[in-house]
């Protein structure tokens, strides 16, 4: 039996591991502090436009910044496609039953890749609808810039987008409350006397962004008319 | 008469013999031992470190494993310890002490020499099993721990946690699979050995068949190494695994080599008592319990009460009352005995009444619960899993059950049989244990011979020897092909009745019932004439569904039975003609109150048994024992 | 003899019954009267085979050895989980009484590609042997070793290694998950050897040849279910896998130290 000769790092599985898990990283902490910048939103339109207009006026750190979130979730989601495949090819027979109660596992961990396929969809729509949806100007302070705000009370009074919003933001929690804590087993950081904090730390960290991003639509939906 | 047996114990005081004949023997130059194949049959513990270490020497080695891998190897179920004389502790042991206790815990049925080249190499072992990463258990300072086995009063025995048999396997087995990536060693898994090839006097293959298969397969080498195990499955409950047989040796056997004290059988005290008839087999729990659990039964005959309702001094503590200077920690032939006799007086405790207590109240109140926790926790959880009882509150109930083997394939200083080429290593040979085998002396013998022995001895037989080229074709190879294929047809095609199983739990209850704790020259007799009759009707009426070309489980177990029903007679032969009680072997004709009585004038030799064939018994032969050097006194604990 | 509880059991069994690799296999139902509480799951399956046999029938092929949890022979699914409902256990030691009278219990073989099916709820676990024989071990003569105290090893360093080094390679781990990675068998015995100085020697390569060959054999990656662990029946730590994951990096940031130093 010829042993396997040894692999780059990064065609590893665990390489690929690597690499899924810093790209996470990148991404959650990317939602989380947009999730934080948008409540904004809560306190008045101006802020808002103005803290969406700082953004987009540093060009440099905007570029810096698109171009890592981009090359990340690029990464992140060929890692999943690829490693998803080599999962499946390692058992091509389900069973007729899986693994349940004390030797069971969570729903968030089981259905990760499906999460992601929706979460992919939702980011591509919600840049759409408005990074390049309708343009709108206002003045704040003397300075013309975009009315983000105008659109976003606008497609957040749509009962159809609001419900859709929602969900995709409750699996992007689900997918951080399972992620985050892998991220910490992917790195190698998860040992036998932090595991139980990294699982909290994980669950909290999904429900603070989900519960954070929720509030903006559902305010806009119900209170702000 | 002069015994045809020659056990070529080199000259020499005692100490120097081993140095001296590893100095004498002769050696294979280092390019020619790739030139040489050596079969190794067994994985277990001295199979897995004798395939390493002649694999390392560069030997082209065949290893073969029943099991689906190596790792599997029953030797992986051994819980308490491996003993050597490390005098780690200061306590007064040493290489002369390992070796006195050994000889006399064998109750001076051991071959001295060998005792005592074991008890030097013991040292090495633990060194060795360290190096290779085997996890031993260690002091807050960082050096080994130790603790204290039956049979012994200094504390030598070396541990990992209560999994100390899976811990030196695997490392053995680490050792071994780096050769298989080296290429030294070839891996031969789910084969098992149905015959040994013999030309020219020689041993020099094996037939086996593949259990996946079904294809029935010729290997040739220069020389053989069996490392097969022990037979406590004769009995069909043991505490041995389900594929634990005798076949290798006793097809060896019926080639030649002298099958020698058969009757030498251990039957360890502490094992989970029987629960039912559907029962497959007897769980060991590490003797180690023993150092903190007191073992007793009620004073009363038949006193049913609940074990926490009967006051201290209702309760005979007995092993503390009959060996005030060993208490708990009797040898285990000893401590099996004295289990039995408080059953047999009615004493039993448990449903069934055939159980003793081991109670470790006392240890508990003395120690608190998580150092008692920390020592033996697997252990209680493993017995509240199959007897869905709590051992920290209620006492274990445990019963003596077979366990060890002391007797098996005969072999001289050089672990060779009698059989040229053909060396035997571990539990399958007779053994240094003498009658009564002591706790943690098991693995420290299966890796002495393999990692230490075998390898010396082997190049020594290839050097010294002029083997000649054989190829599989050769006639001897088709003969014993032939014959195994035969055997298999013969055995498929009886389409009787019974099960496999249902006849090896009938001569299980034969040999346990007369063969067992204690033998009597009636019950031997009337096991002697139950036996055949057995044998015939296996012979006429087992019943194996499936083919024989494929994975047939039922088959692979006929055939194990088959062989030790033949064994079985054997060993009750053999009990028969050893008038005198040694060790395990207890007639009950020859006894001390209760206390085995040997008969050296008589008896202090190796009965080595040679096959003359199917239709005429196996002839017996002596290999006198002399003691040099520990005075032959008569064991006592007390 | 008897002992225990004493009461029996009426059950039905849904057995996955396969000839060889090469065919297929279906669900067989079979009734499994008047089982003992007592019996251990192997021993109820030994007592429906010898009536299978006794019909004429070929008995459920199943591995087995040494019956007391620690050989790693036996193991497959009953009702969706490893070696069944109960926790550290192995089959050969799951008992009756932890069953329902009139219960139904479905039983599959482990499933993954790298573990095919040899007959019934056999499966070839050669895998395993080939990971072990990539680098799981110390690579050392005998003979060479020095005293066995020379080194003091800390205790938890020395348990930690234990715990790891308990694998019994029964293959549960696969078993469980949903990506049938041997990511815990592998990093189990990784990390046994890593804690130890003697094992330090050769970390790197150890860890290197043994996930590439974790990975040829067509193990899955680890998604950190954690169904792995919980399976075990030696409850063997997810953290082994981190570990590994550490490994693993630092042996690829040496080896670039180690190409960037041969020029100088």
């Amino acid at each position: 039996m010829a042993a396997a000769p040894a692999r780059p790092f990064f065609l590893s599985t665990i390489g690929k591991k690597y690499l899924m898990a810093l790209t996470g990283l990148v991404w959650a902490g990317f939602v989380l502090s947009h999730m934080a910048g948008n409540m904004l939103i809560l306190v008045s339109a101006n802020l808002y436009n103005a803290y969406g207009h700082a953004i987009v006026s540093n060009k440099p750190l905007l570029f810096v910044a698109e171009t890592v979130l981009i090359l990340s979730i690029v990464v992140h989601v060929t890692m999943a496609i690829m490693l998803t495949l080599e999962n499946r090819q390692a058992r091509p027979q389900k069973y007729a039953m899986t693994p349940n109660g004390a030797k069971g596992s969570s729903l968030a961990s089981r259905t990760m890749a499906i999460q992601g396929s929706l979460i992919l969809a939702f980011v591509i729509l919600h840049i759409t609808t408005f990074k390049y949806g309708t343009y709108y100007e206002t003045t704040v302070d003397g300075v013309v810039m975009r009315d983000l705000h105008r659109l976003v009370i606008e497609v957040f009074h749509q009962p159809g987008y609001v419900a859709w919003y929602v969900l995709c933001l409750l699996l992007l929690g689900f997918h951080l409350s399972h992620g985050v804590g892998s991220i910490f087993q992917s790195l190698g950081l998860r040992g036998d006397n932090v595991a139980h904090k990294i699982k909290k730390v994980s669950l909290a960290y999904g429900f603070i962004v989900a519960a954070g991003f929720l509030s903006q639509p559902i305010y806009v939906f119900f209170f702000n008319s | 008469m002069a015994s045809i047996l020659d056990s070529k114990i080199p000259g020499g005081p005692i100490e120097s013999k081993w140095q001296n004949h590893k100095f004498d023997m002769k050696l294979v130059n280092p390019a020619n031992k790739r030139k040489h194949t050596v079969i190794v049959v067994g994985t277990g513990l001295a199979g897995a470190s004798a395939a390493a270490s002649l694999g390392e020497l560069g030997y082209k080695v065949k290893s073969f494993c029943v099991h689906e891998s190596p790792r599997r190897a029953h030797s992986v179920a051994a819980q308490g310890g491996i003993n050597a004389a490390k005098n780690y502790k200061n306590d007064g042991d040493s290489v002369y002490r390992l070796f006195y206790d050994t000889v006399k815990g064998g109750d001076f049925r051991a071959r001295e020499a060998n005792v005592f080249r074991l008890a030097q190499v013991s040292t090495q072992i633990i060194d060795h099993c360290v190096a290779q990463g085997v996890p031993l258990a260690r002091e807050y300072g960082g050096l080994l721990s130790n603790r204290s086995f039956g049979g012994a009063q200094v504390s030598r025995t070396f541990y990992a946690r209560g999994q100390t048999g899976q811990q030196l396997l695997l490392g053995a087995y680490s050792a071994m699979m780096r050769q298989v990536d080296k290429k030294q060693v070839d891996l031969y898994a789910r084969r098992e050995m149905l015959d040994l090839v013999v030309v020219n006097g020689k041993a020099r293959g094996i037939i086996v068949r593949n259990l996946l298969t079904g294809a029935i397969e010729s290997h040739e080498a220069d020389a053989v190494v069996l490392a097969t195990g022990g037979y406590s499955n004769v009995f069909f409950l043991s505490t041995n695994a389900m594929a634990c047989a005798v076949t290798a040796g006793w097809k060896a056997h019926k080639r030649g080599a002298f099958f020698a004290n058969p009757c030498f059988t251990q039957i360890h005290p502490t094992c989970i008592p029987v629960s039912g008839e559907l029962q497959s087999k007897l769980t060991l729990m590490s003797e180690s319990l023993r150092n903190d659990g007191r073992v007793w039964v009620p004073k009363e005959k038949g006193d049913k009460r609940h074990p926490s309702q009967i006051p201290d001094d209702e309760r005979d503590y007995y092993l503390e009352r009959v060996y005030p200077s060993f208490g708990n920690l009797a040898p285990r032939d000893v401590a099996s005995r004295q289990a039995k006799y408080a059953v047999d007086s009615g004493r039993g405790v448990g449903p069934t009444g055939v159980a003793v207590y081991l109670d470790f109240r006392d240890a508990i109140a003395r120690l608190g619960k998580p150092a008692i926790a920390e020592k033996y926790g697997n252990l209680f959880e493993m017995y509240e899993k199959i007897t869905g009882e709590n051992p920290y509150e209620i006492p274990m109930r445990m019963y003596p059950a077979p366990h060890y083997t002391m007797g098996g394939l005969w072999v001289d200083y050089d672990l060779q049989s009698t059989i040229p080429g053909l060396f035997v290593a571990g539990e399958a040979n007779f053994s240094d244990h003498g009658a009564n085998r002591l706790g943690a002396s098991a693995l420290m013998q299966g890796l002495a011979d393999g990692y230490f022995v075998i390898p010396n001895t082997i190049s020594n037989y290839i050097a010294s020897t002029k083997i000649e080229p054989v190829a599989t074709t050769n006639d001897a190879f088709k003969a014993a092909e032939d014959a195994v294929k035969t055997q298999i047809v013969r055995m498929m095609m009886i389409k009787g009745n019974r099960t496999v199983d249902s006849f090896h739990k009938e001569l299980g209850r034969i040999m346990w019932d007369e063969c067992g704790m204690g033998r009597s020259d009636a019950g031997l007799k009337k096991a002697l004439e139950l036996i055949p009759k057995l044998k015939d009707e296996f012979w006429n009426n087992v019943k194996i569904t499936g083919e024989a070309n494929y994975v047939n489980p039922e088959l692979e177990k006929a055939g194990r039975v088959a062989d030790f029903i033949e064994l079985g007679e054997l060993m009750c032969r053999d009990a028969l003609e050893r008038k005198e009680s040694c060790g395990g072997h207890f007639r009950e004709e020859y006894q001390n109150d209760g206390e085995a009585k040997r008969d050296d004038e008589n008896f202090c030799h190796v009965a080595a048994w040679e096959y003359n064939g199917d239709k005429k018994p196996q002839t017996r032969h002596k290999e006198e024992l002399t003691f040099e050097n520990v005075h032959l006194a008569t064991r006592s604990y007390k | 003899m008897s002992g225990g509880s004493g009461k029996n059991l009426n059950l039905k069994l849904k057995v996955w019954r396969q000839k060889g690799p090469k065919d297929s296999g279906a669900f067989v139902e079979y009734d499994a009267p008047k089982v003992s509480e007592d019996s251990s799951f192997l021993e109820m399956l030994d007592q429906i085979n010898d009536r299978l046999v006794l019909k004429n029938e070929e008995p459920i092929s199943f591995d087995h050895d040494c019956r007391e949890g620690i050989c790693g022979s036996c193991g497959f699914m009953i009702n969706g989980n490893a070696h069944g409902p109960m926790k550290n256990t192995t089959v050969c030691q799951l008992h009756m009484r932890n069953f329902k009278d009139g219960e139904t219990i479905l039983m599959e073989p482990w499933r993954a590609t790298a573990f095919p099916v040899i007959k019934d709820l056999m499966v070839d676990r050669s895998a395993f042997d080939r990971i072990i024989s990539a680098g799981g071990y110390i690579s050392v003569d005998t003979g060479n070793a020095a005293d066995a105290n020379a080194t003091p090893i800390p205790k938890p360093d020395a348990d930690a290694a234990f715990s790891a080094a308990t694998c019994i390679g029964c293959g549960a781990c696969v078993a469980s998950c949903k990506n049938a990675s041997a990511m815990l068998f592998t990093s189990a015995k990784v990390s046994h050897l890593a804690l130890l100085p003697q094992g330090k020697v050769e970390r790197h390569e150890r860890v290197d040849h043994m996930v590439a060959q974790m990975d040829a054999e067509g193990f899955g990656a680890c998604t950190s279910t954690g169904t792995c662990s919980a399976s075990c029946p030696k409850g063997i730590s997810l953290a082994n896998i981190a570990m590994m994951n550490r490994e693993l990096l630092a042996s690829a940031v040496m080896k670039r130290e180690a190409a960037a130093g041969d020029g100088i």
